[in-house]
């Protein structure tokens, strides 16, 4: 009887959890009424999922990608080119989008799979230089340097007879990234807990022990870092079309950085400390605007100090201080029945 | 037919003073990676911190580039022995991807530092021998470009006299062979990967000495250079000094002439492809050294 309840109380606790990410999602941009922190908001929205996204890839298929922002470039660029140069319908273009990215992540992936640790780093920092350099010099694609404007918000969505939806209003705009950030991560969050996620683990902790299970190494790793990849692009998608424009810069090295700095400050390896750390690199340096450009510098000296001192990230820390506060309550039980 | 030929020279002069750069530049990395396996994210920034170095020693004692390229060694040389003791030291039995991360925030710190400090307007750097030009056979260098050619000679020459013919060179081969087993032989690794960072750095150090009156100096010249750098490293395999060699004229040569023949934005995109086709082809680079993996 303490089994089930427990098991009922863990899955109510489950969609206690989700009705309150909706919660939170639904109020914020009521109590944030102005539109430079409802800007904030989406950007934090879109950098939540490219964080989840990179965190899949190297936290749970432990894969280094140093490339994460170029995928997130080739879904912004790909679906904005269709609208703009083509007349795409904005969702198909989205659609679109996904898939170059996926494709190219899954592309580099299945010819980096067999590279080693740092090797794949570097191959993958190796593409992220590429596709700027792309983006950069196919001018008559990409209009180069000089980039893309007037890039529309997406079309409204139409419920006929009900209610028309228009994504040129901020609030709905939040509405649609955040939703599709709490999407990802609840995709990704059953993945880590299906065989798949076992299957990542155990190549990520053993290689050759899993493969002496049957486990198929590189076929699961390329499939992560496509799922990573296509989750960037989507995150391209929704940048673009928010932004308004598009510049190669916007995909450079160093966003790949930031993204990289998010998941370790968050804890690798664990979907919400991806999320925290997204938010607080997003966050933070917004409420220290006054101080200039030092940014990076707290992005550069916080990922250092992480790296160094606390491998799990805050989440990790969170994490143990849970498991000491669930201890310390699991020996007061105990002691309860021998006090009575 | 007539008109190609001395273009052709002249960028393979070019090719070949660039080139130098990256060999010093790159060496220090794969004389790390040999030893430890494992790769200084903010090696770059210390080409660029070197280039400073000897921008204000040079300044301060009225253009004696000879005591700013001393300056630039030491300065490197202090900043590789500070990053082992603070990084790669202390995270020695981490996962092997924590150096990195942590080295990666590093760079981030230190390229961002200079700029609040420095600002991004590029300083002029003025060797006295930049101005030195000569002519010959219908081409042209100056006196700076002869220096870096020479140095890079010099610098590459002594590392291999002192790999080759002296004792602690010995020892560090033997580690770079097998860690556990040098250990073993009493080989003080410790002492010996230290050792190591100063001298790839002091390396890295001099290649911004001389990089410094030739490219743009800003707080991201030597960012400027890394991504190529990782390329070279790779293209001439993870911890093979004389692939490092090798492939850095290499992409130098390739810089120069793609710049020339095609447009100089293509460079990168040749040489990363060349960086792709090498890891799809030949992980362990062109010039290729046999290693055991043990299960």
């Amino acid at each position: 009887m303490t089994s089930t309840s427990s098991r009922w109380a863990f899955g109510s606790a489950r969609w206690l959890w989700l009705l309150a990410c909706i919660a939170v999602i639904a109020i914020l941009p009521l109590v944030f009424q102005d539109s430079y922190w409802r800007g904030v908001m989406t950007i934090c929205a879109i950098n939540i999922m490219l964080a989840l996204g990179l965190d899949f890839i190297f936290g749970y298929a432990g894969q280094l990608s140093l490339g994460h922002s170029a995928f997130s470039g080739i879904g912004a660029y790909t679906s904005t080119v269709l609208v703009t140069a083509l007349g795409v319908n904005f969702w198909v273009a989205m659609l679109c989008g996904i898939g170059a990215a996926g494709l190219a992540g899954v592309l580099l992936s299945a010819f980096a799979v067999r590279l080693k640790g740092h090797y794949l780093a570097i191959a993958s920092l190796g593409f992220a230089v590429i596709t700027y350099q792309i983006l950069v010099n196919w001018i008559s694609v990409t209009q180069g340097p000089l980039g893309i404007y007037g890039i529309p918000s997406p079309p409204p969505l139409t419920i006929p007879g009900i209610v028309t939806i228009s994504f040129s209003d901020q609030q709905n705009f939040f509405y649609l990234v955040a939703g599709a950030a709490l999407l990802s991560y609840l995709m990704l969050r059953n993945l880590t807990r299906s065989p798949i996620g076992d299957a990542l683990t155990a190549v990520r902790e053993d290689e050759i022990s899993a493969a002496s299970l049957g486990i198929r190494g590189t076929k699961w790793k390329v499939v992560a870092f496509g799922i990573g990849c296509a989750i960037a692009g989507l995150a391209g998608c929704f940048y673009a079309s928010f932004i308004g424009t598009l510049v190669p810069d916007a995909f450079f090295i160093v966003e790949s950085f930031m993204l990289l700095a998010m998941v370790v400050i968050g804890g690798r390896g664990n979907l919400w400390g991806a999320v925290l750390g997204a938010v607080l690199l997003t966050v933070v340096p917004e409420l220290l605007r006054g101080i200039g450009d030092a940014r990076l510098i707290i992005y550069g000296l916080a990922l250092t100090l992480v790296a160094l001192f606390l491998p799990g990230g805050i989440s990790g820390v969170l994490i143990q201080f849970a498991r000491r506060f669930s201890g310390a309550r699991g020996a007061l039980a105990a002691k309860g029945p021998s006090h009575a | 037919m007539l008109d190609l030929l001395p273009i052709f020279a002249q960028q393979l002069i070019n090719g070949l003073v660039l080139g130098s750069i990256y060999v010093l530049a790159t060496l220090g990395l794969t004389l790390i990676f040999g030893v430890l396996g494992q790769i200084n994210f903010a090696h770059a920034d210390f080409v660029t911190l070197g280039a400073f170095a000897a921008f204000f020693v040079a300044r301060a004692t009225g253009g004696n580039y000879l005591i700013a390229i001393l300056a630039a060694l030491l300065v490197g040389a202090l900043l590789g022995s500070i990053i082992n003791g603070t990084v790669f030291s202390p995270l020695r039995n981490a996962d092997e991807t924590r150096p990195l991360v942590a080295t990666i925030g590093v760079s981030v710190l230190l390229e961002n530092t200079a700029l609040a400090f420095l600002g991004p307007v590029p300083y002029a750097f003025d060797s006295p021998y930049s101005s030195q030009v000569i002519r010959a056979a219908g081409l042209f260098f100056t006196v700076q470009n002869l220096l870096v050619v020479i140095i890079a000679v010099l610098a590459v020459g002594s590392l291999y006299a002192f790999m080759k013919l002296t004792f602690i060179g010995k020892a560090l081969r033997a580690l770079a062979q097998d860690r556990e087993a040098a250990g073993l032989m009493g080989i003080n690794q410790k002492q010996l990967i230290a050792l190591t960072f100063i001298i790839g750095s002091a390396f890295a150090g001099l290649a911004g000495a001389m990089l410094g009156p030739i490219l743009v100096l800003t707080p991201f010249a030597g960012a400027s250079v890394i991504v190529k750098a990782f390329a070279i490293v790779i293209i001439g395999g993870f911890g093979n000094i004389e692939g490092t060699i090798v492939a850095g004229l290499l992409i130098g040569l390739i810089e120069s002439f793609t710049a020339q023949f095609l447009s100089p934005g293509m460079s990168d995109i040749v040489v990363f492809g060349l960086l792709l086709l090498t890891l799809a082809f030949r992980p362990t680079g062109l010039i290729a050294e046999r290693r055991e993996e043990n299960v």
